[in-house]
């Protein structure tokens, strides 16, 4: 099996790394300066978890090169999409199977309409890094990735095989029999972080000191949910106590990640983590004044990070 | 009339300086520091109404130079307590204080300190700020203070020699038969403003490009406005008009000195605009899911910056 990943940042990087240290055959497709970086130094990971490592991985800078692929892990963000779309296509083969590791859903529908339903596995990582400043890959906590069929039915091949190579990695998860309900856990809870620590700037330790913190918390918790039952994967409520108990910790330092993004000044997945969920709940008629808030937010964020300031 | 103004600062330093320079008797009570510049570089004022420098009055504690008629206080909300401690040696039986704050809850606060019948209300519509140096710089085309008794009373003879100095001195407003309105009609107006600009992080015209933002912007007025009618004081649909027009003009860069503060790092009056509007909705049976949000963002700053990050 032949695996292509689109990029090396902190998912895909970290990702491959490992399955290229199990001997699986990895890929990256680069931009022609991080493939020269990452020809020249090698894929640098620094993890706690899994040892400090140089490796001499494969490169290649267009999807023409090296193929065919069986598997194309796709793990940009949402707002790159079209892009990635772009620079992955003429890898994409009869056989190829693209397993995109994006948040939220509405990449889905993009994905369908360009390259064929049948093509798009489902999936999503649970690793926690980021890039360097030398683009080495500094991995902490997590590291696990999940992914499946979306029409439920037992997966083809090139899956299987994925499913075996993660094993020989020591990649947590993998095959996942019910990957919607996961894509929509993961949501539900990215959904209400994403747009709690955005809208009041702060950890969760910080929202939840609030007089009114912890209730609206747990009303965007709810809204989500009630989005996430309506389109048919309601989390279980052992998943739901899980993600409200960690949502509403007092004193938690956790934060997510978009606020860090908004800090720096960067784009952010405000329409595929809080927007979609937005849409989805009036599409069912389903109350969402939190995450009305936390849109408008994000929107408004967009709005003055494009004219470059207050003033 | 003598009028003791506590600190020399934006607003203060701007008002009392105007008063004094038309001949008004005017004795600014302020830090040694300050006492010792204005003393070397006299109370420096850039205008767009005209510079002036000029030797003012001053004395360092609030006992030096009275008995005063009229008290001004000009501070930050959450300064009143050391501000009140400052002007309390200056306050008399006759002594009137006219404090020019934003919000409501200072009035309880005064009112318990030095007597009701010794507090009125009043505010400012004054945009200046003071720089490292000490010079005032007051920039906007406007200047104004308004003032009044509370309860629609006939004016004291202090505050009418008030207005009377005040109209000599080329500041704006004055006595306000209805200063109570005033005030909540600014309060309307300052309380949507900071918090959606906080809660959105952005000037008016950037929460306009959200999808909800106008309706955010409206339905946050729209909460105020039910406070202040039930504390009897609804600004009216020609007030309204005028806070609405002020809060949805399509590009504007008007933005909350509030959210100005809260990116630099400083102080916010959040408990005082945003909390107080929040605590009267609450006593009314009034629901503010908008300014509920703003506030726990407000609340979730004033965390971060206690412990500085």
């Amino acid at each position: 099996m032949k695996i292509l990943i689109l990029g090396a940042g902190a998912v895909g990087g970290y990702w491959g790394a490992r399955l290229h240290q199990a001997g699986i055959d990895v890929t990256f497709l680069l931009r022609e300066k991080r493939a020269e970086a990452v020809r020249k130094n090698g894929l640098v990971v620094k993890s706690a978890k899994s040892g400090d490592a140089v490796l001499p991985v494969k490169v290649v800078t267009k999807a023409t090169e090296g193929g065919p692929y069986d598997v194309i892990v796709l793990a940009c963000k949402g707002y790159d999409l079209g892009s990635a779309m772009d620079s992955i296509a003429p890898a994409v083969g009869a056989n190829t199977t693209i397993v995109p590791m994006l948040n939220g859903h509405i990449h889905f529908a993009t994905l369908d309409a360009k390259f064929g339903a049948e093509k798009i596995a489902g999936g999503l990582a649970r690793i926690s890094g980021m890039l360097g400043p030398n683009g080495e890959i500094l991995h902490s906590g997590a590291s696990g990735v999940s992914f499946g069929e979306r029409d439920g039915k037992p997966a083809r091949q090139s899956l299987v095989d994925l499913d075996a190579a993660c094993k020989k990695a020591g990649i947590d998860g993998g095959l996942n029999a019910n990957i919607n309900q996961d894509l929509w856990d993961k949501w539900l809870m990215l959904g209400s972080i994403a747009g709690m620590c955005s809208a009041m700037r702060g950890t969760i330790g910080d929202i939840m000191a609030s007089d009114d913190g912890e209730a609206i918390m747990s009303e965007i918790l709810d809204e989500c949910r009630k989005v996430a039952t309506a389109e048919g994967y309601p989390p279980s409520d052992k998943a739901f106590a899980g993600v409200k108990g960690a949502l509403t910790q007092k004193g938690a330092k956790t934060v997510a990640s978009i606020l860090g993004d908004i800090e720096k000044g960067g784009a952010v997945e405000g329409r595929q983590i809080v927007g979609d969920m937005l849409a989805r709940a009036r599409k069912h008629g389903i109350a969402a004044p939190n995450l009305r808030f936390a849109y408008a937010h994000l929107q408004t964020y967009e709005a003055r990070r494009e004219r470059g300031g207050l003033k | 009339m003598k009028i003791l103004i506590l600190g020399a600062g934006a607003i203060g330093g701007y008002v009392g300086g105007r008063l004094h320079q038309t001949g008004a008797d005017v004795t600014f009570l302020v830090r040694p520091a300050r006492r010792q510049a204005i003393e070397r570089d006299g109370l420096v004022i850039k205008s767009t109404k005209g510079d002036v420098t000029q030797k003012v009055k001053t004395v360092l504690t609030g006992s030096d130079g009275g008995p005063y008629d009229i008290v001004l206080l000009t501070p930050k909300a959450y300064d009143l307590d050391s501000a009140i401690e400052a002007i309390a040696p200056a306050v008399g039986p006759d002594t009137t204080v006219v404090p020019l704050l934003n919000g409501m809850r200072h009035l309880d606060v005064l009112d318990a300190r030095f007597g009701k019948d010794r507090v009125v209300g009043g505010l400012a519509r004054v945009g200046v700020a003071m720089s490292g140096d000490g010079t005032i710089h007051h920039t906007s085309p406007f200047a104004a203070i308004s003032f009044g008794e509370r309860g629609g009373k006939a004016p004291r003879a202090a505050l009418k020699e008030l207005d009377a100095a005040v109209k000599k001195s080329g500041v704006d407003g004055g006595l306000n038969g209805n200063i109570e309105q005033d005030l909540w009609d600014k309060w309307i107006m300052l309380c949507s403003l900071a918090a959606t600009n906080c809660l959105m992080r952005g000037s008016s015209g950037d929460i306009l490009e959200a999808e909800e933002g106008e309706a955010i912007v409206l339905e946050t007025i729209d909460e105020c406005r039910s406070v202040a009618a039930a504390a009897g004081h609804d600004p009216g649909e020609t007030g309204m008009k005028t806070i609405r027009g002020f809060l949805t003009v399509k590009g504007s860069r008007f933005t909350a000195s509030m959210l100005h503060d809260l990116e630099k790092g400083n102080m916010v009056e959040a408990d005082h605009i945003v909390g107080d509007m929040i605590a009267r909705a609450k006593k009314a049976g009034i629901s503010t899911p908008n300014l509920r949000m703003a506030y726990v963002n407000l609340q979730v700053y004033l965390a971060r910056r206690a412990r500085k990050g």
